[in-house]
């Protein structure tokens, strides 16, 4: 009776965090499609930065609950979180600097 | 006598899978950091598949950072099958990452059904999931040879800026008179170089899938006990959903 309990959550957690991603989803969609449709004058840089976010929050419930990290030992958790978290760091800084480092190229 | 020897040898890999009850943080000879050893190293599998990526979108970062000039996504990936010549910004490869996200929830539902050993809860979920994986790439496959008709190539990019830096396509008749890509070159080549990549790994994803259905079905792992393969094949596949999430960002978002 009690792993029908804990199945019956699980089965809950998971269908919550996929309408927290389509949620998420539809809101980077819509970010997109109104700097395209209402602000294409203007820089694009503060919706990116918005929708970097929303991937960021996408991507931690796709790793937290459908790859079932967080319910792994923290052992686990910090070995396989903290390359990611340095990665996507890599990423943003690798952007900025290329960007400015291009800049003094041309 | 040789049923005996096939059973002793079943035990024997039953043994060899199965962890201990108690097991200490570090992990040590039984399991690494308390999951089996199957799952731990798929894990780093897939962290070292992580660094791949990653190497792949910095050289497509840098890329576009570099250029002058980019061509807006949303002039670009705008067309949809059945509506031929109407302008739906986004709207085809929204339906894409939906596909993919929903078929990784499939095969979440299969694992949990593993855990309770419901046989034919894994294999109905299985086939969902698997149905999401070839939806997906048949999206991707309509996608490329939306674009290879208009002309783009690996290094050759149709879309090219106007005057005021607007996102300008060069007509199919032009080509012929453009050697040299009118547009940013890279443009294509990253394109159909990392979403070609992510394909691979959905076409992988997808076979491991059918080959944990047919074992399924077969009875495999009910005989073993545990659906822990499902698991493991399910760990990639939700893998190459969380790198379409960031090839969706990188290309088509921003």
């Amino acid at each position: 009776m009690e792993a029908e309990a804990q199945y019956r959550s699980q089965v809950k957690a998971v269908w919550r965090a996929t309408i927290i991603i389509g949620i998420v989803t539809v809101f980077e969609v819509s970010l997109a499609l109104s700097h395209f449709f209402f602000f294409y004058e203007h820089p694009k840089l503060v919706i990116n930065v918005f929708m970097t976010l929303a991937t960021l929050l996408k991507a931690f419930y796709i790793i937290a609950e459908f790859m079932h990290l967080q319910y792994e030992k923290r052992t686990l958790i910090i070995t396989l979180g903290l390359p990611l978290v340095f990665l996507t760091w890599l990423i943003v800084v690798m952007l900025v600097e290329g960007k400015f480092a291009f800049s003094l190229l041309h | 006598m040789a049923e005996e020897i096939i059973e002793q040898e079943q035990e024997q890999v039953a043994q060899h899978f199965s962890l201990p009850d108690t097991n200490n943080e570090e992990g040590g000879e039984h399991s690494f950091l308390g999951a089996s050893f199957g799952k731990s190293m798929m894990w780093l599998f897939l962290l070292s598949d992580a660094f791949t990526f990653t190497g792949l979108l910095l050289g497509y970062g840098a890329i576009r950072v570099k250029s002058e000039w980019w061509p807006d996504p949303n002039l670009v990936f705008n067309s949809m099958p059945f509506l031929h010549g109407k302008d739906v910004p986004l709207g085809f490869v929204t339906i894409m990452t939906t596909i993919l996200i929903l078929s990784s929830v499939f095969i979440v539902r299969a694992v949990q059904e593993g855990h309770r050993m419901n046989r034919k809860g894994v294999a109905i979920w299985l086939i969902w999931g698997i149905i999401g994986g070839l939806a997906f790439l048949g999206c991707q496959a309509w996608e490329w040879s939306h674009l290879i008709h208009s002309g783009m190539r690996p290094f050759y990019n149709v879309y090219y800026a106007g005057a005021d830096g607007q996102t300008l396509k060069l007509a199919a008749a032009e080509i012929a008179n453009h050697p040299a890509s009118p547009g940013p070159s890279m443009f294509a080549g990253s394109f159909f170089g990392i979403t070609g990549f992510h394909g691979l790994h959905v076409t992988i994803g997808v076979i491991l899938n059918t080959v944990a259905l047919i074992q399924t079905l077969l009875g495999t792992y009910h005989k073993r006990g545990h659906y822990e393969m499902v698991e493991k094949f399910g760990l990639y596949w939700h893998f190459v959903d969380l790198v379409w999430v960031f090839v969706f960002l990188f290309f088509y978002l921003i």
